[in-house]
């Protein structure tokens, strides 16, 4: 029994992984069948009185319709199974048995980082093959390497998110307002985007690119994006155990 | 081992912890005693590292992997078996093995294979234990192990703070004095965040609380209350209730041994004689007075 082995369990016993990999599967499923039937959709509910229109579904419209719903509902959810690893004032007891064995709050947190973030990428990657095999069949197919570059880049997005969490929940006591405390940041930091070319370098940046990369996008624009994001999701880790070590139980 | 000096932990205008100095030789088992509020959690959470204090300095001679902390309610993700807990435990502390052990120690072998969100508050209690005990650590900070439990797991808990006598040294904390006096060899009376008294238990409350004991009879009390009146070792034989005599001595042994004696030449039919644990507060009036 490890501190690796507890975050797994955590993951498998609480069925977090079920729920992650559930909801990114689930919108890599309905994401092509969305696009590929939208028109027969909106002309059966559109009825006589309304004529719509709705140009022909590209393949790219598939991914798309995934990636809508797997950065926002998905986000949430990854938040959510990040935050109940790492709000530390919500480990009551249990912070007493664990912290007071360990040498430093790194040895603590670093599990339960990179298990709740790794799983909340992997389900992203793995919802994302599944919207990528069904977009092929549905609506033909996107390229491979813009696909495989834009799910990295919503993975290193996926990540950020969760030490945004992890920033969030040292300093809070309740697992809610960790959720709520990572959304605003996530939500609150794009808007700093509207000022001028800085929004190209915000982390929110790279929300977009699976969508962008498949309809022909250049990579090279999220490379320094990227960048800041790594450097910023380290940072916030690092605060992270600065505030851990200091903090009172 | 363990010392600390000027202790001050203030909470806005309280103040938990006022100057408290504390000497814990190596193997020893020094109990902590003091009522509600005293600042007993906070000294110990001073110790193992999880506060820091408003004011002075702890020196702990072992590594963090060798102090084991045994917080008031223990409390674990209800999701693991008790016997992940205790392994667990056992990783964390280098020595993974032993767990059966602890376990059967702590009386779970049946429920160790149990998911501990399932557990009763005293099983919790005994699956800290287990946890606390498990690799061997060189310290071991207890904070009332012993309240939550029934008096059997109580008896099982202050048998095993004993036992580790010599091999870790102990700190626990308590609000029950006899629980203290029984297993520890240094005791410390913490009162309102000041240590007011500390040293060796023996000589600690000698001549601090004066020895009583209680006899209850069947018959024949007020005869053997005269008879036991007039020994120069009995400062007073007062009635209490219906049936017992409370015997209040000056020397425990002198009691110990011309008590029985003088009961059964008084002809009295005795019942029990026990004797009367002085209490907390009976020790405070008297050290603070
Ligand atoms: N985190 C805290 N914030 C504010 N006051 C506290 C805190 N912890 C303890 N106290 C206060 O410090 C005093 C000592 O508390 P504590 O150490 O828990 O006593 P004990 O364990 O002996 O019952 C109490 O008056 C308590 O209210
Ligand atoms: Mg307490």
């Amino acid at each position: 029994m490890t501190l690796w082995r507890l975050e797994w369990l955590r993951l498998v016993r609480t069925r977090r992984l079920l729920a992650l990999t559930g909801v990114y599967v689930f919108f890599g499923f309905v994401g092509p069948l969305t696009a590929r039937y939208l028109p027969q959709i909106l002309e059966r509910f559109g009825g006589d009185q309304m004529q719509v229109v709705v140009p022909d579904p590209v393949p790219a419209d598939g991914i798309a319709q995934f990636s809508a719903n797997a950065t926002q509902i998905g986000l949430l959810v990854a938040v959510v199974v990040a935050a109940g690893a790492l709000t530390m004032g919500a480990l009551g007891e249990m912070a007493v048995f664990l912290r007071t064995r360990v040498a430093s709050p790194a040895r603590l947190l670093l599990p339960r980082y990179v298990v709740a973030a790794g799983a909340g990428a992997a389900a992203f990657a793995l919802g994302s093959m599944v919207a990528w095999y069904e977009t092929a069949v549905l609506l033909g197919g996107v390229p491979a390497g813009g696909m495989a570059a834009g799910t990295a880049l919503g993975m290193l997005y996926l990540a950020f998110a969760a030490a945004v969490a992890a920033a969030v929940g040292s300093r809070f006591d309740g697992v809610l307002s960790t959720v709520l405390g990572a959304l605003v940041a996530l939500l609150v930091l794009p808007l700093l985007g509207l000022v001028g070319p800085v929004g190209r370098w915000l982390p929110s940046h790279l929300v977009g690119a699976q969508t962008d990369l498949v309809s022909g996008g250049d990579v090279a624009g999220y490379l320094g994006s990227a960048a800041v994001t790594a450097a910023v999701s380290a940072l916030l880790l690092w605060a992270a155990v600065r505030r851990t070590g200091t903090r009172e139980w | 081992m363990i010392e600390a000096a000027g202790l001050v932990k203030a909470y806005g205008e309280t103040r938990a912890l006022d100057g408290v100095d504390l000497a814990v030789p190596a193997g020893s088992v020094f109990g902590l005693v003091g009522p509600n509020g005293a600042g007993k959690t906070t000294l110990l959470s001073i110790l193992a590292g999880l506060r820091t204090p408003t004011g002075g300095t702890v020196t702990i001679g072992a590594g963090p992997s060798e102090v084991a902390v045994l917080p008031d309610t223990p409390r674990f993700d209800p999701w693991l078996t008790g016997r992940e807990v205790v392994a667990l435990a056992a990783a964390l502390a280098g020595a993974p093995g032993g767990v059966e052990e602890a376990l059967a120690d702590a009386g779970l072998d049946e429920a160790a294979g149990r998911r501990v969100g399932g557990y009763s508050r005293g099983m919790l209690q005994r699956l800290g234990i287990a946890a606390t005990v498990v690799g061997r650590p060189r310290v071991m900070l207890l904070d009332e192990p012993a309240s939550a439990l029934d008096p059997a797991g109580r008896r099982e808990v202050l048998d095993l703070v004993r036992r580790s006598r010599g091999e870790a040294t102990v700190v626990f904390s308590s609000h029950i004095l006899a629980d203290v006096q029984e297993v520890s060899d240094h005791l410390g009376i913490l009162h309102r965040g000041r240590m007011l008294l500390q040293g060796e238990a023996g000589g600690l409350l000698e001549g601090r609380v004066e020895p009583a004991y209680v006899v209850r009879f069947r018959r024949g009390r007020d005869a053997a209350a005269s008879a036991l009146a007039a020994l120069p070792w009995v400062q007073e034989a007062a009635p209490s209730g219906d049936l017992d005599l409370r015997v209040r001595v000056s020397s425990a042994a002198a009691a110990e041994e011309g008590l029985v004696a003088a009961l059964a030449s008084s002809g009295a039919a005795v019942v029990s004689i026990r004797p009367e644990a002085p209490s907390l507060e009976d020790l405070f009036l008297e050290v603070t007075s």
